[in-house]
């Protein structure tokens, strides 16, 4: 919409170049100042406290990488990358999977399907700290809970769902693609609204199974959609804190303790500044390489 | 829809007109009820809106007996907001919280310390109860404000239908836990009940702050003194392994419905059992007095002193403090708020009206909290606040030691064929590395 309006009023003062360079800087301004207040200064801030034993009042006192070698070397947060990964590749590739699943049935000019997105999607756009209860309750370990009375009716469980460690982590995970599943379904929906439709006739012409014509037809026209979704859920994955935080609190010993909670306890319940700063650091700087990885493999896809 | 919309409206319109008078009314107050005020106090207390409000009764009576206005902020997310306000080097003028909290905030430089014949009335106030608030160095960091000791609550009329009686002693309580989930407590023919509620995620340090008791209880410590200044770590002791051994066996890895489900993710708010009528003990703070008259009902439980352990009957008591912020220069107006605090008439404030009290035992030596409050179950909590409770030690901070503990407590618990004494074996070379982080390991 800003496009159509700018690009006449810019052409009538064609010649004036830096006119039209300023323009758009101008429309962005507002934006950008937020982020510089709310996002670049905090995090630089937080950079340059991850070199400091934190003590406002005392004065901080440098102490070069410590923090770092310390979060580095403590085997919790060890403990936590493995539940991050796990955690993080689950959830987003079980949240992949059922968006795709969803966006496929859900495809459609129908005004009933409307009504079905729009319930499918109600997650994505719930609080996660509400979620978080609504699945306390689901999973609650005496055949009183929802899940569990559903295992008792097939004459199995009860099952922890979060008091066993070795479920814990399973639980949240499944927690995630339940939340996460409609945020992707609606961004693929988007995708394969652009896939052509003749492909699909002139699929059904040549005879192809449907499995050839989702590998041939559709998973190459949502490509684009795809590689924003995966982006997307890389990120999310690895700085995944709510989920966690409200369903288990890290808990029990520890099984579902993630990096992003980890730093929390760091921080704000043994009050070390510096070392939950370092943690968000390197959370940082393995979200930033993750995602220029992706980013440079889709455009290398592209080219090719 | 029609009709909601139609609603509506009026309330937009009174939510519209509330927000431009509130503007009005912060745009003409900010000059005179600013920060930087000498006659205006910014408080801030842990609170919820219902104790706030019981806070804010105090404030007002204050703000009328000396003319000296209060800045009030109920804060929820306390630790996460005054470290950021910290890093900007701009504190509250006086803060409200927990007991424990002393030994770090003064770590960080963020108290002023006190000396509590700075303070009128300091004398109305035990020796027992100051001795609280003595920091590392051997200054006062804090003023007594809200003392409480943990008991056990205990469903009475379950109790009185098995034909048993409150329990004295953990082998007494653990046959009662049994009871109270084999035998139908509630009569309503199913296996729905459970003995006693247990807040035992390593969350905030739950399972430390809940199973401290048990520890004292079984001649355990955490962290000792060696009276010169230095602490040594004492989990590694044989009573520790023998109390923790034993909680692990009977109320954790033993029979099912000792404690309730969930109980190792459970924190204080999702461990609602005993409010929701199906667990039967719980020990805890007297704060959820008020709660649990609601539901279950004052009629149908009971608060009696914990059960005893092997060496004793002690339990947790903490409690807040009125801490100063650091480098403002309002010392005169703060020690009003504080004498008046503490003051008979302050305190009594604070632990009556209709929402919930934020004073639980008074620190004035000259109140009973049973008197004031009229109600006989209070003389049980102050007694084991005054004759059987122990404080975390507050002069270290103690956040890390209490989350290493806890996070410890709740794998042993979690992990049943674990072997106790080497996991506490470890735990103590933890608290060993806390205390040698602070420059207090012997």
């Amino acid at each position: 919409m800003t496009a159509t309006v700018t690009t006449p009023a810019a052409r009538r003062v064609s010649g004036v170049l830096s006119k039209k360079a300023v323009v758009p800087w101008l429309f962005l301004a507002p934006g950008l100042l937020l982020a510089l207040v709310f996002k670049f200064w905090p995090m630089a801030k937080g950079i340059w406290l991850s070199f400091f034993d934190v003590q406002p009042f005392l004065g901080d006192q440098w102490i070069g990488l410590d923090n770092y070698t310390r979060v580095l070397t403590d085997h919790r947060f060890q403990d936590a990358i493995g539940h991050t990964l796990v955690l993080g590749i689950g959830q987003s590739v079980g949240a992949i999977l059922l968006g795709f699943v969803l966006a496929l049935l859900l495809e459609g000019q129908a005004r009933s399907l409307k009504i079905i997105r729009t319930a499918v999607f109600l997650p994505a756009v719930t609080a996660t700290a509400v979620v978080g209860e609504l699945w306390r309750l689901m999973y609650y370990p005496t055949s009183d809970g929802l899940l569990n009375s559903g295992l008792h009716l097939l004459g199995l469980g009860p099952v922890q769902f979060l008091d066993n460690p070795d479920i814990a982590l399973y639980s949240t995970v499944a927690m995630g693609i339940w939340i996460w599943a409609p945020y992707n379904m609606v961004i693929l929906l988007a995708g394969l609204a652009g896939v052509d439709r003749s492909l699909y006739e002139a699929a059904a012409m040549d005879g192809v199974s449907l499995w050839q014509r989702l590998r041939y037809v559709t998973l190459p026209a949502i490509r684009p959609a795809l590689m924003i979704v995966l982006t997307l859920a890389t990120i999310r994955g690895l700085r995944v804190f709510t989920e966690v935080y409200v369903l288990t609190g890290g808990g029990p010993a520890g099984s579902t303790d993630v990096w992003m909670t980890r730093a929390y306890t760091l921080g704000f319940t043994r009050n070390d500044i510096g070392g939950a700063s370092a943690a968000s650091v390197v959370l940082l700087c393995v979200t930033l390489l993750l995602t220029v990885t992706v980013n440079y493999l889709r455009k290398r896809g592209d080219a090719r | 829809m029609r009709d909601r919309r139609r609603s509506r409206r009026p309330a937009a319109l009174l939510v519209a007109t509330a927000l431009a008078f509130g503007t009005a009314a912060c745009g003409s107050g900010s000059g005179s009820a600013g920060s930087d005020d000498p006659n205006t106090l910014e408080v801030w207390t842990r609170s919820n809106p219902d104790p706030a409000a019981t806070y804010q009764r105090v404030f007002a009576a204050f703000t009328k007996k000396t003319g000296i206005r209060i800045d009030y902020q109920p804060v929820i997310n306390f630790d996460q907001q005054l470290q950021s306000r910290a890093s900007t080097k701009d504190l509250p003028d006086v803060m409200i919280n927990d007991t424990a909290l002393m030994g770090s905030y003064q770590g960080q430089g963020l108290l002023k310390p006190i000396d509590p014949a700075s303070i009128a009335g300091h004398d109305q106030i035990t020796d027992k109860t100051w001795s609280s608030t003595v920091g590392i160095d051997g200054k006062h960091y804090g003023i007594p404000y809200s003392r409480q000791a943990q008991t056990l609550m205990i469903r009475k009329d379950w109790l009185h239908k098995l034909g048993l009686k409150a329990p004295t002693t953990w082998q007494e309580m653990l046959s009662v836990a049994k009871a109270f989930a084999t035998e139908d407590p509630d009569g309503d023919g199913k296996a729905d009940t459970y003995g006693m509620v247990v807040p035992g995620s390593a969350q905030n340090g739950y399972a430390a702050w809940w199973g401290a008791s048990f520890l004292w209880q079984g001649g355990a410590k955490i962290i000792e003194p060696d009276g010169k200044g230095t602490y040594r770590p004492a989990m590694d002791s044989a009573a520790a392994v023998n109390t923790v051994t034993w909680m692990k066996d009977n109320l954790f890895c033993g029979d099912n419905g000792v404690t309730q489900p969930g109980a190792l993710t459970a924190v204080t708010s999702t461990a609602t059992n005993f409010q929701d009528g199906n667990a039967g003990m719980y020990m805890t703070g007297p704060y959820n007095i008020a709660t649990f008259d609601t539901t279950p009902g004052k009629d149908k439980y009971e608060v009696v002193p914990a059960p005893a352990g092997p060496a004793g009957g002690d339990v947790l008591a903490d409690g807040e403090n009125i801490y100063f912020g650091a480098r403002t220069g309002k010392a005169k107006q703060e020690q009003a708020l504080a004498a008046f605090l503490v003051s008979p008439e302050g305190q009594r404030l604070a632990m009556t009206g209709k929402h919930q009290p934020v004073v639980r035992i008074p620190v004035n030596s000259t109140l009973d909290a049973a008197k004031v409050r009229d109600d006989a179950r209070w003389s049980v909590v102050q007694k084991a606040y005054e004759d059987s409770s122990q404080q975390f030690p507050n002069a270290p901070d103690f956040a890390p030691i209490k989350q290493d503990t806890a996070d410890s407590l709740n794998a042993i618990f979690t992990y049943c064929g674990g072997d106790v004494r080497s996991q506490l074996g470890e735990l103590n070379e933890t608290l060993a590395g806390d205390l040698k982080d602070q420059d207090l390991l012997k």
